[in-house]
């Protein structure tokens, strides 16, 4: 670690002119009682502007965005984000409302939120949307809320739920949170969802089937209204994770394919910034039958205008305070706006497009896990090369290119036999050339893994820090024992 | 000339046809509808999207410029608005530094090797909360003061095995709601322990009487919804006594102020962290703090991150304790946090180093020094009365001789957001920003308008 801005406090100094003159010095003494008021300095660092400028504007450089360069994270859509949201969602009207404003002094606001609503509901085929939810995964356990407030409401308590085995890990998670059992339905050979096996796992415990489609693993489930029937004749709900809706809009609608419930994820496909790991946001989108469960506030329209309905018992409750991630949802708002119908089914297009070449590119060297045609990323196995999928990997960064997604290194672990696989989502805002410069880096990646094995497996070798094996795999860890004892990370405590 | 795939107002669908022809052809395709094979026709949407006509970048601005000047703000009128949410200046370096385009366009930092520089601020973040918390261990983030109750709340039901959770019946109303439908999702149940109705603090033989059960946790939030700071010892006191977890919930500017709730024996401490340098943003995106206790660590959920060691044994940052992580642990993952709220714990983290101790000691004190000036004045008028007699930091409630409502639609029509309504009581908030001749201005007002309506 470099040095912290606690390292360069020189006490005395501040980055921030902040005296009122005309009230001058106060002393809280006069206010509070001597056993509340602290008798110690807090310890905060104490620097001028210029010194703290450098020191962030260092730690930024040391870090790595889109901007920066290719960030093919499967299942996490790293595009790009277009600049010209910044302005808007900052501005004025919008970042200096206060949510405790009386809803009438806010008729843009709900008016931008309404349509959204609307957009959302058009594009994924639900009936009605909340936009409170935080996130992908926040959004997620709203559905799953809502699903359990549903089967409440007609007298039934079910509380299973079956969620595939490539699922987003986020999704049993959230199950749990929602106060379910999760039982995992394994996948085919082909990657798709096993029919017989969730045949055989529907009874009347099981309140809902929670499937990513396209999947965790870039396959679009073609026996999906299938599995919808199946799952309704058993009185259960069918629930989408709709992180990655960026490959099917305006081709193919949840709604249309038999889902009740779904989330969005905003910050993915709808463009806001990842922020180093968030802010995003994750509405959800139910069908008209469960519209009376979602959270309050909706928006709504009367003829008044439009307003934010807390009036609504049923309601699950609120997921969040207030109204949800407002200035997430305004850069949503303006992506669909510039974009328009024929502009986001190019985005699907495109990102379709893009992982099926990088798949066809690469598949000499690194062979797709499934074969066939993929969604928006692809699923490509190191097994053939003397490294492992996370060496192979960490030798990328050295090249400039993110690494893909591993298990357990971005939001998915897969089960067994895959666990060498690289989830790879180039996304629809590379060009062909910028592709194939990153699948020129795959390859050289790959040649120099059967050349000089040991040159990838102790990679990164151009960073300000070598290799770090992640907390988690123990596999990884017991490798590397052998060399160093003590790797158990000594955990997020104060230095 | 070839024909674009979409109209030309939008600059991020990147390939021109020629491109996508020559990469189907690779492909050994030849249109792009073989690319979605995998699809059933039956599912297949047969018609374009029903959306708005793309507008270009110039009708995109005019557009949200008309819908966001409709809205009324803390910019076009005076606000004396809190309830867990204040109007706080933001050094405009804050903003400089975290519109870094790698820090905003960074995914979480799951490849340490890339992302030194961001971890090293959040590890600055969970030290700087830490030192104003008075507790050890802080992540990394939630996403608002609600969540951050609710998650913190299921946390001390995992390390005690109880499912029983107590909390102050002056926690904001919102945040209840928030409470109470994470705890029902996994079984557990709330119960609300009420509060002394003269000093507006907790009453303690009801939460003594409510230990009748054993609970988890208690939680308190000070200053509560009437503004007032309540009596942390005692209810760490009654907490140990009856070995549940003490979580209190707080307004981080006291923390600059007055003792940290760590060093008063609270287990768990947790914020809304908007007043740390985050927009109003009309109720999003915010910050939820969490910190607790070290031996806890195991059931906090969401992202931390620590000191490790690289494979030369050099020292280096990375997210640690990932094992109770949703993409490790699966439906073990004691949260399903994933995306969450970095940016803001940066911006958090720029702020009050921009500040430095004595600018944040300044901003705290002026919080409450200039609403004892509001407070003193506005008690000169006739039939307002302080709600409570408990000490508060910077926000009051009122009784008014008046209908509450009434009054604030009559100041709203002068351009004053006077407050809002809390058990009949009208609540104000002051914070630094408002000038003293601002402060004159609105008490003047206040007494016209409760003059006029309280005849």
């Amino acid at each position: 670690m470099k040095q912290t801005i606690f390292d360069l406090s020189r006490p005395g100094v501040s980055g921030a002119g902040l005296q009122d003159p005309d009230f001058g010095e106060l002393d809280p003494s006069r206010w509070f009682d001597a056993e509340l008021l602290r008798t110690e300095l807090i310890g905060l660092p104490e620097v001028s502007e210029i010194e703290l400028v450098r020191h962030y504007t260092a730690l930024g450089h040391r870090a790595y965005g889109v901007d920066d360069g290719s960030y093919p994270l499967g299942s996490c859509t790293m595009k790009y984000n277009p600049k010209r949201h910044e302005p808007l969602a900052n501005l004025s009207g919008f970042a200096h409302a206060h949510p405790r404003q009386p809803a009438s002094t806010l008729p843009g606001l709900w008016e931008l939120l309404f349509h959204l609503a609307e957009y959302f509901a058009e594009l994924s085929g639900m009936d009605h949307f909340t936009l409170q939810p935080a996130a992908g995964a926040h959004g997620e356990l709203t559905g799953l809320m809502i699903i359990r407030a549903w089967f409440e409401s007609r007298g039934m308590k079910r509380d299973v739920v079956l969620v595939q085995d490539s699922a987003h890990g986020t999704n049993p998670a959230s199950a749990s949170m929602a106060g379910y059992r999760c039982k995992m339905i394994r996948t085919t050979p082909e990657g798709l969802t096993d029919l017989g096996t969730l045949e055989a796992a529907l009874d009347d415990s099981v309140a809902a089937v929670m499937l990513t489609n396209p999947s965790t693993l870039g396959l679009f489930e073609k026996n999906i209204r299938k599995i919808a029937e199946r799952v309704h004749e058993n009185g259960s709900l069918l629930i989408c994770d709709g992180a990655n809706m960026n490959s099917l809009m305006g081709i193919v609608r949840p709604g249309d394919m038999g889902f009740d419930v779904l989330q969005l994820n905003t910050h993915k496909t709808f463009s806001t910034p990842h922020l180093s790991g968030g802010p995003g946001s994750g509405p959800c989108g139910v069908k008209a039958f469960l519209e009376p469960f979602l959270p309050i506030p909706v928006i709504r329209r009367d003829a008044r205008g439009y307003f934010p309905d807390e009036d609504r018992p049923q309601s699950i409750g609120r997921m969040k305070s207030f109204y949800g991630h407002v200035r997430v949802l305004i850069r949503a708002y303006c992506y669909i706006l510039t974009s328009g119908s024929r502009g986001l089914r190019t985005v699907s297009e495109n990102a379709v497009l893009n992982a099926n070449y990088v798949q066809a590119r690469l598949s000499p060297y690194l062979p797709p896990v499934f074969g066939g045609t993929c969604m928006h990323e692809c699923l490509l196995s190191t097994a053939k090369l003397p490294v492992s999928a996370f060496d192979f990997a960490k030798r990328l960064i050295d090249y400039g290119v993110h690494p893909p997604t591993l298990v357990g290194a971005g939001c998915v672990y897969f089960p067994g036999h895959l666990r060498d696989a690289m989830l790879i989502e180039p996304t629809e805002t590379e060009t062909r050339e910028s592709l194939d410069r990153m699948i020129e880096k795959f390859l050289r990646v790959a040649q120099e893994a059967t050349e000089d094995p040991e040159l990838i497996r102790t990679a990164p070798h151009t960073r300000e820090v070598g290799k770090i094996l992640p907390s988690g795999s123990h596999r990884s860890q017991r490798a590397h024992e052998q060399k160093r004892p003590a790797l158990e990370p000594p955990g997020a405590d104060v230095p | 000339m070839e024909r674009h795939p979409e109209p030309l107002v939008c600059g991020y669908n990147v390939h021109r046809e020629a491109d996508r022809k020559a990469m189907l052809e690779a492909l050994g395709l030849t249109s792009i509808a073989d690319l979605f094979s995998p699809i059933p026709q039956e599912v297949r949407l047969d018609r374009e999207l029903r959306l708005p006509a793309p507008h270009n970048e110039w009708a995109l601005g005019k557009h949200l410029r008309e819908l966001a000047g409709r809205n009324a703000s803390t910019r076009s009128h005076l606000s004396f608005l809190g309830g867990g949410i204040y109007e706080h200046h933001i050094p405009a370096v804050v903003d400089s530094l975290t519109s870094s385009e790698a820090l905003l366009t960074a995914y979480t930092p799951y490849q340490p090797e890339l992302s030194q520089g961001l971890l090293q601020i959040l590890f600055e973040y969970q030290r700087m909360l830490s030192l104003l918390s008075g507790l050890r261990v802080v992540n990394s983030s939630l996403y608002d003061g609600a969540t951050a109750m609710a998650e913190a709340a299921w946390m001390a039901c995992s390390a005690t095995g109880r499912r029983r959770v107590l909390a102050s019946s002056r926690i904001w109303p919102e945040w209840k709601s928030v409470l109470e439908l994470y705890m029902r999702g996994r079984g557990g149940e709330v119960v609300y322990v009420a509060a002394d109705p003269i000093s507006g603090r907790l009453d303690p033989r009801s939460l003594q009487a409510s230990f009748a059960r054993p609970a988890a946790t208690f939680i308190l939030q000070t200053p509560n919804s009437l503004g007032i700071l309540e009596d942390i010892p005692a209810a760490a006191a009654l907490c140990r006594q009856h070995e549940a977890l003490l979580q209190v919930s707080c307004y981080p500017m006291t923390l600059a102020l007055l003792k940290p709730p760590g060093e008063l024996g609270a287990d768990i401490v947790t914020c809304e962290g908007q007043p740390l340098g985050l927009p109003l943003s009309a109720g999003g995106p915010y910050l939820g703090v969490l910190a607790c206790e070290k031996r806890l660590r195991e059931f906090m959920p969401g992202r931390l991150v620590g000191e490790v060691r690289d494979i030369h044994g050099k020292p280096a940052l990375a997210l640690v304790l990932e094992r109770r992580e949703q993409q490790v642990s699966r439906e073990k993952a004691t949260s399903n946090m994933c995306t969450n709220q970095a940016h803001q714990a940066m911006r958090a983290a720029i702020y009050l180093a921009a500040l430095g101790e004595r600018g944040f000691r300044e901003i705290a004190t002026q919080c409450a020094g200039k609403a004892r000036y509001l407070h003193e004045k506005l008690l000169a008028i006739p039939g307002v009365e302080p709600a409570a007699t408990g000490p508060f930091f910077n926000e009051f409630a009122l009784r008014l001789p008046c209908s509450v409502p009434v009054f604030l639609e009559r100041m709203l029509e002068r351009r004053v957001f006077a407050g809002f309504e809390v058990e009949e009581h009208l609540l104000v908030a002051v914070t630094e920003v408002k000038t003293r001749a601002e402060l004159d201005e609105a008490a003047a007002l206040f007494a016209e308008t409760i003059g006029a309506l309280g005849r």
